[in-house]
Order: C-alpha cells, then structure tokens, then sequence
C-alpha cells in the first residue's frame, strides 16, 4: 500500500497555483513526478501523491522545483479563475478512476506528438545540411573544372600557334633549300651544257617528308648532298658477339618478388620428391623385386630382431628408410635394434623421428607412440638423464594409465631421481 | 584522379583521345611535326601503322597502312632528320626500316630474330649526337642485336647467351653513352631482373645487376651525353634510377628505388626539354611524373679509397589515372615541351599536355 503524501500546502493567484509538497526525506527526480491538464502525481515508492485538479491546467508551462525536500509546483491555470481547493471535491471513485486514466493517455499522445514533430524538424534540419555541403561541392568542383579548362584552352591556342610556327619554318626551310639547290645547280648546268632537263621548279607546297622529289636534277642533286653526308659518317661497325650469361631461374616466367616465397616452396618440394625416386635408382638395380619393397624389408627386419640378429636387422631397416622415410614404424622398430645394441643416441633419434611422423595423435597409433615414449624414455634412463626419461614414460602413462609395467618403471625412475638429487 | 593540386604544380591535361579499332603497341611523334604514329596489331593478326595529325582538338587519320604481321614497336631515332624513316620490329622477329611516303617496300629489312622483337631504339638520327646511325632490338629469344641500315643481313653486334644457357626474355633495349663517334653503350633489361649495360666500343660487358623483379623498361635521361642516368622500371611497381657517372669496381652505379604503385610500371620517358623529369606509366592506366633531384655530392670515397656513386632522391610531381588498361607506350614530343602520346590496352590513343613544366 503506498504511504500517502497528505501534507501538501498551497496558495494560489488568479493565473496560477504554488503548490509545496514535503517529501518526507524521499529524493525525487523528474521521472517521478507525472503530470496531465486535470491530473497531477508525485510517485516515490513508497511514497504516492496525487491530485485531481479543480480546474484544467496548462501543463507544458507549469513547473516543478525540487530541492530542500520539498518540490514546489508552480502551475498555470488555463482560465483564470479563483478555486475553491486545490483538488476536485466529491470526487466519486470511478470519475477518479476514469480521469486518471485519461491524464495517462493524453499523457502518452502529448509523448507522441512531440516525438513526431521532433522528428520532423530534424529531418528537415538534416535536408538542409545536405543541401547546403551539396552546393558547396558543387562550387568546388567547379572552380577546379573551370581552371582545368582554362589550362586546356590556353594550351591548344599554343599548340596551334606551335604548328602554324612549324608549318611556316618548313616553307621556308624548303624554300630555303630550293635556293641551295638552285645554286648547287647552276655550276652542274655549267658542266652538263645541253643537258639541262628541267628550268621549271614545281612548288613542292607544304610536303614535311623532305624534299623527295624525282624529277631530274633534283634527284641527282638530292644524292649529290647525300653523299657528302655519308662520308662524314663512320664506316658501319665490324661485326662481333658478346656472350652473355643469364641470373639462373628454374621457370620461365618473370621474376616476380611477391612470388619468391611460392617459388622456393615449390622447388623445395619437387628436390624431395626427386630425391626419393633418386635413391631408388642408385644402386637399386643389382637387388630383387622383393627387396625394392619397404614392407617386405620391414617383415624382414623383424624376423631378423626375433633371432636376435640386430645388426641385421638394422641394416634391412635402413634399407627401407631409404626407400620410403615417411614410414613411422620403421625408425620405431630400429630404435628397438638401437636399444639392444646399446646404441642409445641413435635409439632416441629414431623414435623422435618415429613419433614426429606419428602426428596426429589418434587410437590408431597409439600402440605405436607408447612403444616409441617407452623406447626414448628407456634409452634416456640408460644414459642418465632421468628426467628426461620420466618425461617420457610419463607421456607413455598418458596413453595407457592402465599399463603396470610403465607405472612400476616410472616409479623407480623417480625415485632415482630423488636419490640423486638428495645425494647432490 | 588527379590530385587537387596547388596551382603551381604540373598539370596532365588529357587534350585528345582517339578510339582504335586495333591493340596499339607502341606510339611515336614524328619529328618536326604535329604528326604521330600509332603502331599496333589487328584484330585479324596483321600489323596496322597510323598516321595521325593533331589538329585543334582532334587527330585526323592522314593514312594506314597494314603489313602481314603485328607491328610491337617502332623508332625513329635512327634516321636523319630529312628523311625521318621509321624502324619496327614486329612480332615474327623482323627489323623492318619505312619510308612511310612509300610504304610497301622497306627501305632495309632483315629477320633478325627468332622470336617477337619485343623493344627497339635507334641513335645517330635526328641530328642528335655523333656517329654511324644504328638500331638496337631485344627480343624473346634472349638476343640482343645492333644493326646499321648501310650493312644488310648481319648485325654490327650480337648479344646472345652462353652456349647450352637456357634462355631469357629480352624486354627492353637503349642506347646511351653515344657522345662520340665511337663511344657507344646498350642497357638490356630481360624477365628475370637482370639489367645488363654492354660497350660497343670495347665489345664487352661493362656491368651488370638484377633488381629482382622482370625488368620492363629502361631509358638513358640522354642517349647522346657521357651517360648520367639510368631509369629502369619493373614488374611489381617498383622503378629503379642509377647513377651512372660513377661506376665502382664491385659496387657497380648508385641507384635510388621508388615502389610507385602495386602494378607493372610498363614505360619510362625522360621529358626532351629536361633531363631531369620523367614520367612513368602503370598496369592501372596510370601516370606519374616524377623529378630527380641530384644529392649534394654526386660521389664519395669508400673504405678502400675507390669512388661510388651517391644516388639523389626522386620526388613525385603529379599523378593521373586515365584508363582502367595498362598504359603500355608513352611518348613525349621533342618539338613541343609537355606535349605527349600515350597507347593504352583499351584501344585508345590520348594526347596529352603537360602544364608548368617550366616553373620546376
């Protein structure tokens, strides 16, 4: 039940009501304060006031000031006139009812409206802003065609001046050269006495290719200076070659830098593909069908462990890493050879290499690392480094919790391990 | 696009473009003129040479002229300047010298190579520098070979590879060095890096050096100076410029990279007017000018007392995107400063200006 605020004073002129309302040490904000043209609440949970005005009210100019615990509501009447109280008398409780409901929904369309026509106004404000930039562009990009066109302008009236320049140096240049000509051939026609062809000389107007005339004189004339000239040039240079040696690149397309890094990874990947048909062709020819075969070496590699024949047994595995070096189970099984030849080093770099191969760890192969772990870890605790060892038996354990073997062997590594260090 | 530059920079201004119904390969101003050439192969497999003049704003077709195979690149710096005969090198490995006042007969020609030629440069024409007049061309079966017009059939000198070496793509040939009658030099620029510089005049190999990326093209800022420097542009978008007035025993020239954008940077050219000023085109149909600026001693003294080289710093001027193709050839006019051709794959050719290049 909210705690009612009864407490309320006020006083009131032929416009406007003063209303004071204590708040009984609750804080109130604007949002707790509603109010319509007949209908008027201040809602601070738990506290509730609210009044049913005797007369309409012109709510958008009345106002309300809250501060020193107190909120005084200055509000304006719609006609001036005096009350008689602050709220409606006899009020009944469904017109209470109704009118509040009323305050509420005018309330709401009062809202609304004044977010549409907020709206409105900023839609038109954004137009104009549009507008505006628009024309500013507009003027810019205009300025900057018009000095673009102004350039263009001024630059083809001096191209056509340029060309009427050339145009008039040529004339005269081939006048010009007529002239030469013309005295060039005064002497010729002293020597060639009857045989003067040509007195006439046409106009050749305005040909740019030169002087390329064929008629008589001209063309002996023509050759006449031309010779001259090719004396003054040197004799044509005797012939002779430069080798030239090339930057290597394997393909014949361009060199490129963006495409280095492709380049190198496929050379990178075609060597090894070759390097392992290589070897199969060295010294491959002089052994059987059967021997050329990684699994049947392998099968015979095992054989050879069961008697005990290591050695052997070492050798057929190589033989068969040669041929094949992505077979995990072969470095395994020469690790195990390793082992018993007390060959330890290389019995851990066989089963590292046998559990890099055996990448991604799956069911499958799990038999597999867990003999490659047990194998480096065993080969590790024979050259004293325990810790490693128990790395790797631990790994193995990872795999089968439920070996006793593994378990026995890992305790007694570490209990190596904690008598050397009490010991150091 | 281009940048919104401060008005003192310099502007690339597209003033024509000109749709081809044909692959341009190469594009040359013809000297002395407002005319250009446009070098190219057709949709039919034959070799197509345009002939366009440029006037007010568009270029008028003054004449085609097809020949049986597509046409990659062309020269005219091998002739004189009465003359102005065209050298190509076209797919089939021919080297082929035009009148194009008479184009069905070549005025010199000769198969040089095996393979599609796939750069040429000519010097001693044009009345620029001393000497005999020769071609250059480089082509896919790893040669390179010099040729004089005036001596048929046999090139005045062969660079091909070691007996038994396997191959590599020639992609650009230049000239430089040639500031008398008998110094000479060629920059071969190949597929797999290599950038080898060989002397005519002693016949040998005076450097060489891989950048580590196919190397497209290669350009002296001046073919008839004691050389100066070397522009060598590359697969990846990097471009490579040497120094090349000091050549250290082992350390070979200084040189200074720049890595322009994430394309092929197809060509290099040295503006004419300014040695100093080059521009570059990108497999993103861009272009970039660029300015070299020297650094404050051009060689210093190492460890062991032997002069290097010390390379400056390249700083870029302006850049524009024109096409979404490559820009495969780019050719500035020797007659009007900031005025040049470009061939772009998307069958177009554009002619464009260069503003403010005087203020650099």
């Amino acid at each position: 039940m909210p705690v009612w605020l009864r407490e309320h004073s006020w006083r009131q002129t032929l416009t406007a009501v003063y209303l004071s309302l204590p708040l009984r040490g609750a804080r109130a904000t604007p949002a707790n304060i509603f109010c319509s043209e007949r209908y008027l609440k201040v809602s601070i949970p738990p506290f509730l006031f609210e009044a049913i005005l005797h007369a309409p009210i012109d709510d958008t100019n009345s106002t309300a000031k809250i501060g020193n615990g107190n909120i005084f509501f200055t509000l304006y009447k719609k006609e001036p006139a005096m009350w008689d109280s602050l709220t409606l008398a006899n009020a009944g409780k469904e017109k209470l009812q109704y009118l509040r409901e009323n305050a509420v929904l005018k309330a709401q369309e009062k809202a609304k409206e004044e977010t549409e026509a907020k709206k409105i106004t900023k839609q038109e404000h954004k137009k104009y802003a549009l507008e505006a930039t628009m024309k500013l562009e507009e003027a810019e990009r205009k300025r900057i065609e018009e000095l673009k066109e102004k350039e263009r302008q001024k630059v083809t009236e001096e191209l056509e001046f340029w060309k009427n320049q050339q145009k008039d140096a040529d004339k005269y240049k081939s006048i010009q050269k007529k002239g030469e000509l013309h005295q060039e051939i005064e002497p010729l026609k002293e020597r060639k006495n009857e045989k003067m062809n040509k007195t006439r000389i046409p106009n050749e107007g305005t040909s740019k290719i030169g002087l390329k005339s064929t008629k008589g004189c001209h063309g002996s004339c023509n050759i006449f200076s031309q010779n001259l000239k090719e004396e003054q040039l040197p004799a044509p240079r005797t012939a002779a070659t430069i080798k030239v040696n090339f930057t290597p690149r394997v393909f014949p397309t361009a060199l490129r830098e963006s495409r280095v890094a492709e380049e190198e990874e496929w050379l990178h990947k075609q060597a090894e593909a070759r390097r392992r048909i290589n070897s199969d062709l060295s010294e491959l020819e002089d052994l059987k069908e059967e021997e050329k075969n990684p699994d049947w070496l392998k099968d015979k590699g095992n054989k050879m462990f069961a008697m005990g024949n290591y050695l052997g047994a070492v050798n057929a595995y190589n033989l068969a890493v040669r041929l094949n070096d992505k077979l995990p189970l072969l470095y395994l099984n020469r690790a195990a050879c390793h082992l018993k030849l007390r060959n330890l080093h290389k019995a851990v770099e066989d089963s590292s290499k046998a559990l890099e191969l055996l990448t991604p760890h799956v069911p499958d192969n799990e038999n597999a690392r867990l003999k490659a772990h047990v194998r480096r870890g065993t080969a590790f605790c024979q050259l004293e480094l325990y810790t490693e060892g128990l790395q790797d038996y631990e790994a193995a354990l990872k795999i089968d919790p439920k070996n006793k073997n593994i378990e026995k062997d890992a305790e007694k590594i570490r209990h190596l391990i904690q008598e050397t260090m009490q010991s150091s | 696009m281009s940048a919104v530059a401060a008005p003192e920079r310099p502007q690339v201004v597209s003033h024509v473009q000109q749709a081809l119904n044909y692959t341009v390969f190469d594009c040359k101003w013809v000297p002395r003129s407002a005319r250009l050439l446009c070098l190219g192969s057709a949709a039919r497999g034959t070799g197509i040479v345009q002939l366009y003049e440029l006037h007010g704003a568009r270029l008028e077709l003054l004449r085609e002229i097809e020949k049986p195979k597509p046409i990659k690149c062309g020269t005219f710096g091998a002739t004189s300047l009465q003359q102005r005969y065209l050298a190509t090198g076209d797919f089939d490995g021919n080297l082929n010298i035009w009148n194009l006042e008479a184009p069905e007969i070549p005025v010199y020609s000769v198969k040089g190579h095996k393979e599609i030629i796939n750069s040429i440069d000519g010097v001693g024409g044009l009345g620029i520098g001393e000497g005999a007049p020769e071609i250059v061309t480089g082509s896919r079966d790893g040669t390179v070979k010099v040729w004089d017009p005036r001596q048929k059939d046999t090139p005045v000198a062969n660079m091909e590879p070691v007996q038994g070496e396997s191959k590599r793509d020639c992609w650009t040939v230049a000239f430089g060095n040639a500031y008398n009658q008998e110094e000479r030099v060629v920059c071969a620029g190949y597929d797999n890096g290599d950038i080898k510089l060989f002397d005519l005049k002693t016949m040998s190999l005076r450097w060489e050096t891989n950048i580590k990326n196919g190397v497209c093209s290669v350009e002296f800022d001046r073919k008839d100076i004691n050389m100066n420097k070397l522009v060598a542009t590359s697969l990846e978008g990097k471009f490579h410029v040497f120094d090349m007035r000091t050549q250290h025993p082992t350390k070979g020239f200084a040189s200074v990279s720049e890595k322009a954008q994430k394309s092929t940077i197809w060509q290099v050219r040295h503006l004419p007017q300014n040695r100093d000023i080059f521009m570059t085109s990108g497999g993103s149909g861009s272009l970039h000018l660029w300015k070299y600026e020297y650094p404050a001693r051009r060689s210093k003294e190492d460890s062991e007392g032997c002069e290097m080289g010390v390379a400056g710093s390249v700083s870029l001027l302006q850049n524009v995107t024109l096409s979404t193709q490559p820009i495969s050839s780019l050719d500035w006019s020797p007659d009007k400063k900031g005025l040049c051709v470009c061939g772009a794959f998307d069958q177009t050719v554009r002619v464009l200006i260069v503003t403010k290049l005087n203020k650099i």
